[in-house]
């Protein structure tokens, strides 16, 4: 049974198997080769690529939900070098729609340097323009003449949109393309609004695709701004610089018993959306928000302060009467009233009714400069009221023992001469009477939205620098110190308690004999406050005294904040109360 | 013993059935590795085809992310406190005054808090991917086994 052919069998046996050595052998040898590892690390860039997922800035709300500050789509065009057909029509395309010069953008698709695959052409721009572009490419996916615009890239991504433009935008601060908070929340909260980045490799295999953990956005917000109360500051404050020829203004509202800011009016404010505006806008040192950053002599406002401190150390009381003679000596200095006149008795109540400075530069040095500044400082003055908001001023309190403080400075200071204040700072000192002797920390945010959850801003009480009885005293004194002196801030039905204040503006060569700040502060109702409302308007030429310019603007003011924080008058609130 | 020996060669099996036996081995061997190769290939292009359905899918959720931003912006400029305004004074509204509002008293009445934008309950952690595509074949036999195990003792 021998087959004469069976060595046909075992060569084709022995070819086969030296055929599966020689391919085993080159399999090995190809992975041992030193050329290998060279293949390895070239091949090691298209394996995949770092990757950093940047969080969408997180939003902003006004305490009703209304967006102030969101996230828009615009787009990065690019150039794929490598697929690109026509470089004359994207070079084209390029100049007509984007506004590139065509011959930059042919050089660089044609000549672009070494290793260079990918050429960015334009970034931020708005999808309509974007949208035009993207049209006219699908247009010419199969045109016939060959014209082509396949290379272009269009990258989505986010940018910062202010849908309300300019409507709180001292408050709210801008976001740069970079991503980068500059003042007010976006500057305060910066971290928190941007998130946190993540960097991953992203495997190009499919076999190694792995989930993407979960970026979470960046912390919403929700500030205490009301915007419909923020649009009638802004618009009330405008129309006040028109009427009285201000430079500047401000106007704050805030709820005494919570320190939340309802409203922060102030001049100038710019498109946050056209943020690249800013050097023209605020030109030299003109602050961003003046609220908080500019610090000056507010004048009679401060005479409250100085009563309350008198009230509450028991120097006087509302009936202590005082011989005003015009004119009274302190550390060896003249001061005088704002009319120059001597008003004879009075008692306390008619020397806040006159804003009599002869008057409250006694109660000062009646007290002694050790309690009168004790007082000041409980009050806040000279200190940052710590508000959620970038760039807050200090202001500046002189004490006996700074360098530059004199005897007389007691004396002023009891009228508001002589130290400087922000409109920040009065209000949250003025809180302190509002509020039955409790100083609440004034703050813009209202809550937190973070994995789903909203975490509320407690109110925090920063201090009691007098106590309730002495505040209910000094809110029957300014309730009827505005009824009687300064009517033109007395809204019909409501009981309000509030004061003028009319400063000089300290130059080098002494006080301005011509130019003023006129300011008011008042809150209401005075049993239940529900606002307190702060006015500075700066040099207005109208007239140069507060209770004619800053009292009417307090007014216009509470008239528009009845009718939007509800309030009813005191008769009607006090009926559904059960007059309590 | 030389009759154990002549019988031996007696039942030895013929020389072509040794060789088919073994032409059967290799066949067996061959579709064996051929069956694997195709479970493997089966494998591997079923991964692939997962993986890029998850990049495919991550994309798609970062840009519905965006969209949504995007949209929620556009809502926002419609609704503006500007664009609002202008609307209802082109519809003849104008701003309330004091004196043009009626109070009535409503025992009960609540006014409206500020408003709360917290999700109503924290959402589950989701895993994108299946559990074939996570657990090795041990992984699953013992969550099997794990599973079973709690069925019976019920």
């Amino acid at each position: 049974m021998h087959n004469p052919h069976a060595w046909r069998f075992s060569v084709l046996t022995f070819l086969l198997a030296l055929l599966g050595s020689g391919i085993l052998f080159q399999m090995v040898r190809i992975q041992a080769d030193p050329q290998a590892r060279a293949w390895l690390v070239e091949h090691d860039p298209y394996d995949g690529a770092w990757v950093t997922y940047y969080p969408a800035r997180g939003e902003i709300y006004d305490r009703n939900g209304n967006l102030l500050a969101g996230n828009r789509t615009i787009y990065e065009i690019g150039v794929d070098l490598q697929a690109v057909r026509d470089p004359e029509s994207v070079a084209l395309a390029a100049s007509i729609y984007l506004g590139l010069d065509y011959n930059t953008v042919l050089t660089q698709i044609t000549q672009p340097a070494d290793d260079v695959l990918y050429v960015v052409l334009a970034d931020h721009v708005p999808p309509e323009q974007a949208d035009k572009l993207i049209e006219l490419q699908q247009v010419l996916v199969n045109d016939p003449s060959g014209q082509s615009l396949a290379g272009l890239r269009f990258v989505p991504h986010l940018e910062r949109s202010y849908p309300e433009g300019a409507l709180a935008s001292n408050v709210i601060g801008f976001t740069t393309r970079e991503g980068q908070g500059y003042y007010g929340i976006e500057e305060k909260y910066d971290s928190l609004l941007a998130g946190v980045p993540v960097t991953l490799w992203v495997p190009s295999d499919p076999n190694r695709a792995e989930e993407l953990p979960d970026i979470p956005p960046g912390a919403t917000l929700i500030l205490t701004l009301d915007r419909q109360i923020q649009a009638a500051a802004e618009q009330t404050l405008d129309s006040a610089l028109q009427t009285y020829g201000a430079r500047s203004g401000v106007i704050i509202v805030m709820d005494p018993q919570t320190g939340e800011i309802l409203a922060m009016a102030t001049t100038p404010r710019m498109d946050l959306n056209h943020y690249w505006e800013y050097e023209q806008i605020f030109i030299g040192e003109t602050p961003f928000n003046r609220a908080i950053s500019q610090a000056y002599e507010p004048g009679s406002v401060l005479k409250i302060l100085t009563m309350a401190a008198a009230l509450d150390s028991g120097t006087v009381t509302p009936d202590t009467v005082f011989l005003d003679t015009g004119t009274i000596i302190v550390g060896g200095g003249y001061i005088h009233n704002w009319d120059g006149g001597a008003w004879g008795y009075q008692d306390m109540t008619g020397c806040l009714q006159h804003s009599l400075n002869v008057c409250l530069a006694w109660t000062a040095v009646e007290m002694g400069a050790d309690v009168f500044y004790d007082y000041m400082q409980n009050f806040g003055l000279g200190h940052t009221t710590g508000i959620d908001l970038a760039g807050e001023n200090p202001g500046r309190l002189k004490l006996p023992g700074d360098n530059d403080w004199y005897p007389i400075d007691l004396g002023t200071n009891a009228f508001g001469q002589g130290v400087a204040v922000t409109p920040i700072q009065m209000v949250m000192a003025g809180s302190a009477i509002a509020n039955q002797g409790r100083m609440v920390y004034p703050h813009v945010l209202y809550a937190m939205v973070q994995d789903g959850q909203q975490r509320n801003m407690s109110t925090q009480i920063v201090g009691r620098p007098i106590s309730p009885e002495t505040a209910h005293l000094l809110n029957q004194m300014l309730v009827e110190s505005l009824s009687n002196e300064t009517s033109l801030a007395s809204v019909p039905g409501y009981t309000l308690a509030g004061k003028t204040g009319t400063a000089q503006i300290p130059t080098a060569y002494g006080y301005d004999p011509y130019q003023t700040n006129a300011s008011f502060i008042g809150w209401g109702p005075v049993d239940d406050p529900r606002f307190l409302v702060y006015i500075w308007l700066e040099r207005p030429t109208a007239s140069p005294w507060a209770s004619q310019v800053a009292a009417p603007v307090f007014r216009q003011m509470v008239e528009q904040l009845v009718v939007l924080m509800n309030i009813p008058p005191d008769d009607i609130r006090l009926q559904a109360t059960g007059g309590e | 013993m030389d009759n154990v020996t002549g019988i031996a060669r007696k039942v030895q099996q013929a020389p072509w059935r040794v060789q088919r036996q073994w032409l059967g081995l290799f066949l067996l061997g061959l579709v064996v590795v051929t069956l694997m190769a195709g479970l493997h290939l089966n494998i591997t292009t079923r991964t692939a085809l997962a993986g890029r359905e998850l990049q495919f899918l991550q994309d798609e959720i970062l840009n519905a992310r965006r969209v949504n931003a995007d949209l929620e912006t556009q809502l926002a400029n419609l609704t503006s406190y500007s664009t609002m305004r202008e609307r209802a004074l082109a519809m003849g509204f104008h701003p309330a005054r004091a004196d043009e509002i009626l109070y009535i008293v409503a025992p009960g009445y609540q006014p409206p808090a500020p408003v709360n934008l917290a999700r109503s309950a924290p959402p589950a952690p989701v895993s994108l991917l299946l559990p074939a595509y996570r657990q090795s074949l041990l992984e699953w036999f013992s969550d099997q086994l794990t599973a079973s195990n709690q069925t019976t003792t019920r």
